[in-house]
């Protein structure tokens, strides 16, 4: 290092490079980045998906599922019990899982848990979880696999999973039977979509709703004890609302650590595809392993099973065509993580440690969108999704040690390939190498002006020598009394001394104070506006009589177009205006931050972090101090620049990117059928994401208001202010 | 057949000097239904060892076993090795509970003063007569329950319970196969080729849902005096059977162990197979062929029919059961005490384990909750909550001995009063730690093993309770034997919790190796950077004293 930062060691001429080529390289390193991400969908620069576990040992079992028969009669026996009792109600059909499962020999417990929601007039809704446990034979309980199906009642718009369930149960009662498990199984009906699964995982972790001892509040990522909280500023008031809001209630009965789940979604045996999804909570995967596993035994039992936009019916030869097709499925895989919203009861096992994956049956007019050719497709039955089950269930049973061996953070560019995490973080590496490397030139250049700074208290000294030499010459001369002409020059002197103190004074000090004060400033702001939506919401609830999610949405928008006007006169605020440095030092910091906070939330959540680095980086690259001695050219510049950075706030961003997708989901409705579509998702959205953020304690609000928002602040404030650079006219 | 023949008049002839010179052999089987689908089988070998103390000779106590009891001065010996979890709210209660692996615990006689090296002796020695993994234990995993465990036989000349001369360790990861069961065969005096033992074949045992074998020894007075005491050799197997995977109701010999019964041992005294034939009311069944006789016992409240075959020597015999159509909904009766034990959290910092005790009964029980936690999962007795509270009226004596890292457990001892009809929970957190590198087991990442806990209980009632009184020893003594309070000791289940893993994988292996190079690189960057390089004059003059001295350096090499 010494080397390296060592001034006389030809570092002026490496600075001289980077002075002059930092601009086109960070542009260089942008639309590298991007060409890298898209250059990974090519078969060239991905993999081919292998298994890291031995133990699996996919597909070595002869299938014995019998249970067609069974599962059929399950499937009529649930569909007629549905329409004779259960038209009318949301209501699971309790009695008669109940019944079902006991009589099939599995030891059925029911589980209740409420949601007192948190924007609502203390409205609670309560549910009922039904699971099922089969306790594996010469075992003490120690581990356990999960096969849930989500109960949706007949007037639910999604589709219905009566079939899941029926399959469910058929697997029930031929696994009963069967000497060689080693881990429990479990199989649970939960209610209320993701929130009944929630419950039941808190439950089952012993998460509880009063807070009151410490391994209640345990594992929820904020916490445990009280250090945690404290230290991560914004995160500690989540979890006391988090355990207000969803109170998971107890179970009944458990059975040991989970290993692994497998979640159904099926409408109908006769379907044509089965979908797998694996995204979860906050963009997390299920272990590669897993998902290769699901694959595999789709293809032995004869399913057709596709990943977003890679089905395994059709392989295409042309290169160029199924490398677009891999961009697209990479993209939708990117859109499903960056929202942070699980697609399915699977994704919130994730964070508890819990691999696992959703099977969702389409059929040939799916409303997720007809793949290509699916019509030639043999039609699905209980007897090869059962068989499909079963031969997953026996590979999990064959696990000795929980998932450990594969990736954790892949991204997918078909059912049977896979890019791991060291081939996909370049490109993000590459655009916060890009914001890394503009910190670095404006803080060369900063030092260059130091140097040039440095030359000033050698004046300074000098006339500190003289001031000194004066004040002895004085001292000298009141011993001789001749005090009257001397005094005047005193005083004078006495005057500069002061200037030249005070000046010095000013050059050190500030920086930090004006510098650190706006910094903290901002974002404290923004942890304000993360705690804002309740507030919001009781103002519009008591004066306007509005809906939540209006009186919310509304209430950030107003915040944001407060902080644009306010933001900008925080930093004239203090009674000295600030310097050129110290404003490229608050630019110089912001890009280290935004930096720093997408390589770690890429680190977590790639495309998210991918997403906010490619939108922010170039408005991180054109930002710079605005001096005060600027031309008419670069004043047309400027508003060019503040009008991109007002289209980047946070808030706007989101609204803008949804009406242009209700542009492209309805072209025919017109610009102001695109508007009013777009602001209600945007309102939807924006409540969705703080609500999910409260239950299920998705990141992305938090994310959003505590470090995207105070960026962007700072970014709006140096496009914002003029500031006079006293340094080089000194 | 001749031969055979031969042999067992021999034999027969023999059998009454035997009987003079005192060792008694007994076998007992118990068969008992449990609704609705679950069948207990219990296997009891009973030897009792007169008046022999060196076990230089011996009759027909195992001379292996009986001379490590001499040996290692052993008071009383109980060591079980079980695959499964009795699962006490459905099953109602065994009569001899074991815990999931292997448990071993043992009274050494007062005499004895280094009760930690003889244990550790012991264990050993077990270890290769079972070839069992008993030589883990260690001080580590060893405790000395203080209100637990009771003896069940005579103790020496004192009549109390002796903690310090007690050890207890339990291996929840030990794996019962037939390795273990064949030299534990070998202990019974007819080994695997008469009797009831013909039965166990590990084929069809070890197929079960639940089996445990075991080895209990005690001291029990020769008379009604008790000036004398013999050594009791009691060898126990119990199975549960489970009729969804056996494919059918109807149970015989034949069909759970494939093989019908040829015939009592025939140095036994006594050979018996008692069929529990209370749930006959419920479940009907016929049993072919008809018992021998039936008795009815009345005891605590609750009434057991017992239907008893009279095993012989030598003819072949199978005893089956044929259940009739039943189409009524079985209403279970919960036992009167049940408990579950799990691991509370998430994540790899903090956890909790929580015992949930259940009262079923009308009056409160009085509960001795025994947790022993190895040393690697610290629990804080601070954290110690019964229902949620710090201070609970419900605590009526506490025992905790912190452990130490890598020498001692956690060994927490509370004794309850379980009010009535409600249910207790005990939970105590924990803490993750770090364990070296060497300290990780093969395959790391299935998790570590918590052992039982254990619940030592007087109950109210003998509901549910099959155990044999602590006097008697064979099942005669059930009958009628009704006692103030029924003693009992349960064994929860177990529980795993993954510690913090490293990746002992390729990756994991490489970036050592990284770190080992860097660490190597470093040491001679480290001299070059930081030590100085000075020039040494080489023409300078040398001094006459210098040359002399150097003409002498170089003869000295």
């Amino acid at each position: 290092m010494g080397l390296l930062s060592d001034p006389e060691y030809g570092s002026v001429k490496w600075v001289k490079m980077l002075k002059r080529i930092n601009f086109p390289l960070c542009c260089l390193c942008y639309v590298g980045s991007i060409i890298w991400f898209l250059t990974l969908a090519h078969r060239d620069f991905n993999n081919e998906t292998y298994f890291s576990e031995n133990a699996l040992l996919p597909g070595l079992v002869t299938n014995e599922f019998n249970g067609e028969q069974s599962a059929n009669k399950f499937f009529t026996e649930f569909l007629q019990e549905l329409e004779d009792k259960y038209e009318e109600t949301d209501e699971m059909p309790v009695p008669w899982l109940v019944g079902k499962m006991s009589q099939l020999g599995l030891e059925v417990h029911t589980h209740n848990f409420s949601l007192n929601y948190p924007f609502g007039q203390g409205q609670t809704y309560n549910g009922i979880n039904v699971y099922g446990i089969l306790r594996a034979p010469r075992t003490s309980s120690l581990e356990a696999l999960v096969v849930s199906v989500p109960y949706r009642s007949l007037s639910n718009h999604q589709k219905g999973t009566g079939a899941g369930i029926a399959l469910m149960l058929a697997l029930a009662q031929f696994a009963r039977l069967q000497n060689y498990w080693a881990k429990d199984i479990i199989f649970l009906i939960t209610e209320h979509e993701q929130l009944g699964m929630q419950a039941w995982l808190e439950a089952y972790h012993g998460l509880q709703r009063e807070s009151s001892s410490f391994y209640t509040t345990l594992g929820s990522f904020w916490q445990p004890g009280l250090d945690l909280g404290k230290l991560k500023k914004g995160f500690e008031w989540i979890t006391t609302d988090h355990s207000k809001s969803l109170d998971p209630g107890v179970l009944k009965g458990r059975s040991g650590s989970i290993q692994a789940a497998i979640n159904l979604e099926f409408h109908t045996p006769k379907i044509k595809y089965v979908e797998v999804k694996v995204e979860g909570l906050n963009g997390q995967l299920p272990n590669l392993d897993l998902v290769n596993l699901v694959h595999k035994l789709c293809v032995k039992s004869g399913i057709h099973h596709s990943y977003k936009n890679s089905y395994s019916w059709i392989r295409s030869r042309n290169v160029i065509e199924e490398w677009v097709n891999n961009i697209w499925t990479m993209l939708g895989m990117a859109s499903a993580q960056i929202a942070g919203v699980p697609n399915g009861n699977h994704g919130l096992f994730h964070r508890f440690g819990i691999e696992a994956v959703t099977l969702e049956g389409r059929e040939l007019n799916d409303p997720a969108g007809e793949p290509p050719r699916v019509q030639s497709l043999s039609t699905g039955n209980f007897y090869r999704l059962g068989s499909a089950l079963e031969s997953i269930l026996r590979s999990l049973n064959n696990l000795l040690e929980r998932f450990h061996q594969s990736y954790f953070f892949y991204m997918l560019a078909a059912t049977n390939r896979y890019i791991s995490i060291g081939q996909y973080m370049p490109s993000l590496c590459l655009l916060c190498g890009a914001m890394l490397i503009r910190a670095l030139s404006l803080w060369v250049t900063l030092q260059n002006d130091d140097e040039q700074t440095e030359s000033q208290p050698d004046k300074n000294d000098n006339k500190g020598l003289k001031v000194k030499e004066l004040s002895e010459v004085l001292e000298a001369d009141t011993d001789k009394k001749e005090v009257d002409n001397v005094d005047g020059e005193k005083e004078k002197l006495m005057k500069e001394k002061d200037l030249i103190k005070n000046k010095t004074v000013v050059q050190v000090n500030l920086n930090v104070v004006n510098v650190g004060g706006n910094y903290l400033l901002v974002h404290v702001l923004g942890f304000v506006v993360m705690n804002s939506p309740q507030i919001f919401n009781y103002i519009g609830a008591t004066y306007f009589d509005q809906p939540s999610e209006v009186s919310v949405f509304y209430g950030l928008i107003s915040l944001s177009v407060f902080l644009i006007f306010l933001t900008p006169f925080l930093l004239r605020f203090p009674s000295t205006p600030l310097t050129f440095e110290e404003m490229s030092i608050i630019n110089i910091l912001l890009l280290i931050e935004l930096a720093t906070a997408c390589l770690a939330i890429g680190m977590h959540n790639y495309p998210l972090g991918l997403c906010i680095a490619v939108v922010y980086t170039p408005l991180a690259l054109l930002v710079e101090v605005v001096g005060d001695d600027n031309e008419k050219l670069s004043i047309i510049a400027l508003f060019l620049k503040r009008l991109l950075c007002i289209l980047l706030q946070p808030l706007f961003a989101v609204s803008i990117a949804l009406m242009l997708y209700s542009w492209v989901l309805f072209p025919e409705e017109g610009i102001v059928g695109m508007l009013s579509r777009g602001r209600n998702a945007a309102v939807q959205s924006v409540m969705f994401s703080i609500v999910d953020s409260m239950i299920y304690g998705n990141w992305l609000f938090n994310v959003g208001t505590t470090i995207i928002l105070p960026t962007w602040i700072l970014f709006w404030q140096i496009l914002c202010n003029r500031v006079t650079r006293i340094s080089i006219t000194n | 057949m001749i031969k055979l023949r031969l042999f067992l008049s021999c034999i027969a002839f023999l059998s009454p000097i035997l009987h003079i010179k005192g060792d008694d052999f007994k076998e007992e089987m118990f068969i008992k239904p449990i609704p609705p689908s679950h069948l207990y089988v219990y296997f009891q070998f009973l030897t009792v060892a007169n008046g022999e103390e060196s076990f230089e000779h011996s009759h027909l106590a195992p001379r292996s076993l009986g001379e490590i009891v001499s040996r290692y001065q052993v008071e009383e010996l109980h060591l079980t090795l079980t695959e499964g979890q009795w699962k006490h709210n459905e099953w109602g209660y065994p009569v001899l509970d074991a815990a999931p692996g292997a448990e071993l615990y043992v009274w050494f006689s007062p005499e004895v003063v280094d009760v930690d090296t003889q244990w550790k002796k012991l264990s050993s020695t077990l270890s290769g007569l079972f070839c069992a993994s008993l030589n883990f234990i260690e001080n580590m995993n060893t405790i000395s329950p203080k209100m637990a465990l009771w003896p069940a036989g005579v103790t020496g000349k004192s009549n109390h319970n002796i903690t310090s001369q007690l050890r207890y360790a339990s291996l929840p990861r030990e794996i019962v196969c037939t390795e273990n069961l064949t030299p534990w065969k070998k202990l019974l005096p007819c080994g695997s080729s008469h009797g009831f033992s013909s039965l166990l074949n590990s084929r069809m045992i070890h197929n079960t849902n639940y089996h445990s074998i075991g080895v209990h020894v005690r001291r029990m007075c020769a008379d009604s005096s008790c000036v004398e005491t013999n050594l009791e050799i009691k060898q126990t197997v119990a199975l549960v059977y489970d009729f969804k995977i056996i494919k059918s109701m109807d149970w015989s010999i034949r069909k759970l162990f494939g093989q019908g019964l040829p015939g009592a041992c025939p140095l036994s005294s006594s050979s018996k197979i008692y069929v529990d034939t209370t749930s006959n009311n419920s479940y009907p069944f016929k049993l072919h062929p008809e018992p021998n006789s039936i008795m009815l016992s009345h005891r605590g409240g609750s009434e057991l029919e017992l239907a008893v075959y009279d095993i012989n020597h030598s003819n072949m015999m199978n005893v089956r059961a044929s259940y009739e159509e039943n189409n009524e909904i079985f209403v279970k009766i919960p036992p009167p005490l049940t408990f579950n034990r799990y691991v509370l959290g998430y994540g790899k910092e903090f956890g909790g384990i929580v015992t949930e005790l259940s009262n079923n009964y009308w009056a409160p029980i009085d509960v001795v909750l025994l947790e022993n936690a190895p040393w690697w999962l610290p629990i804080q007795l601070s954290t110690l909550r019964i229902n949620g509270e710090a201070d609970s009226k419900l605590i009526m004596s506490k025992y905790y001995s912190p452990g130490r890292n890598r020498q001692k457990p956690y060994h927490l001892e509370l004794l309850i009063k379980l009010p009535p009809k409600t249910t207790t929970t005990v939970t105590i957190d924990f803490e993750f730690v770090y364990l070296k590198w060497q300290e990780y087991p093969p395959d790391a990442n299935h998790g570590f093993y918590i052992g039982s806990a254990l619940i030592s209980a007087n109950l109210p009632t003998a509901k549910n309770y099959t155990s044999l009184p602590i006097t008697g020893s064979t099942f005669d003594s059930i009958i009628n034997a009704s006692k103030p309070w029924y003693p009992i000791v349960f064994r929860t289940n177990g529980a795993i919790v993954s510690l913090p893993t490293p990746d002992f994988s390729m990756p994991y292996n490489v970036i050592c190796l990284a770190c080992t190079v860097v660490a190597l690189a470093f040491g001679p960057l480290n001299n070059i950077c930081t030590k100085e390089v000075v020039l040494k004059l080489t023409g300078a003059p040398v001094s006459l004293k210098q040359k002399i001295f150097n003409i002498f350096k170089k003869k000295k090499d």
